[in-house]
């Protein structure tokens, strides 16, 4: 029932619903798969037999069974797109701290503006406080009165 | 005698163990019921039986095995769905 080149549909675990190829027959009740699911060991009872059977060598590449697949029609997503991604992430933060470094004199700029606003605001508020006082001054008045 | 609104059993009673090492009785609201199978109406494992605010900050991965149909359908009905969807 399960030699080598068996297709097989996993039913138990995260990778149930998906195909696989029997590699290796380990034991009566284990046996190594690759395919759409991850290359590993596992259980006759997680695993439903189909009609066919492709013609593998024992303990055949990830390579070789995605091709084998293919020619099935069956598509196995690409494991190595991950690595690269991973290796990808140190480029991104130097991008990232490039774009820092090119902020950096528009923030002294931004900077100076802030300053010259602070300035308008003392300003202001000096404009403003006698008006205020003159408030309070009033207030008293009306306590008096 | 409690307050009124203790009366009723529509709050659970929880023993607590305070920090001076008394035990006190604490009121909290009453669990939902326990998730079941969609087809065949067994209790589900891997699903906590929590209130949502709970729920909320749980990760997905706490709250449902992560297979298809997780959290919904029991196993062994995955195993047969699965199996018949195949063999159409
Ligand atoms: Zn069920």
């Amino acid at each position: 029932m399960f030699e080598i080149g068996r297709l097989c549909v996993k039913i138990a675990g995260r990778d149930a619903g998906k195909k696989c190829v029997v590699i290796d027959v380990l034991d009566n009740n284990f046996v190594l798969i690759d395919g759409q699911t991850r290359r590993r060991k596992c259980n006759l009872r997680h695993l439903e037999p189909l009609d066919k059977i492709i013609i593998l060598t024992k303990n055949a590449s990830n390579d070789e069974v995605i091709r084998a697949l293919k020619e099935e029609s069956i598509e196995c997503e690409e494991k190595k797109e991950a690595k690269h991604k991973q290796s990808q992430r140190p480029t991104k933060k130097k991008a990232v701290n490039k774009k820092l470094e090119e902020a950096k004199p528009k923030k002294v700029k931004t900077k100076e503006a802030k300053e010259t606003k602070k300035e308008n605001t003392e300003t202001v508020e000096k404009a403003e406080k006698p008006e205020t006082k003159k408030k309070s001054v009033k207030k008293e008045q009306k306590s008096v009165e | 005698m409690p307050a009124p609104r203790y009366r009723s059993r529509s709050l659970r009673r929880v023993f607590v163990r305070v920090p001076s090492g008394k035990s006190v009785l604490h009121y909290r609201k009453r669990k939902p019921s326990k998730p079941t199978c969609g087809s065949c109406g067994t209790i589900l494992k891997g699903v906590p039986r929590e209130r949502p605010f709970k729920m909320q900050n749980m990760p997905k991965t706490f709250k449902r095995p992560e297979r298809p149909y997780g959290g919904v359908l029991c196993s062994k009905c995955t195993r047969v769905k699965i199996k018949a969807m195949t063999r159409q």
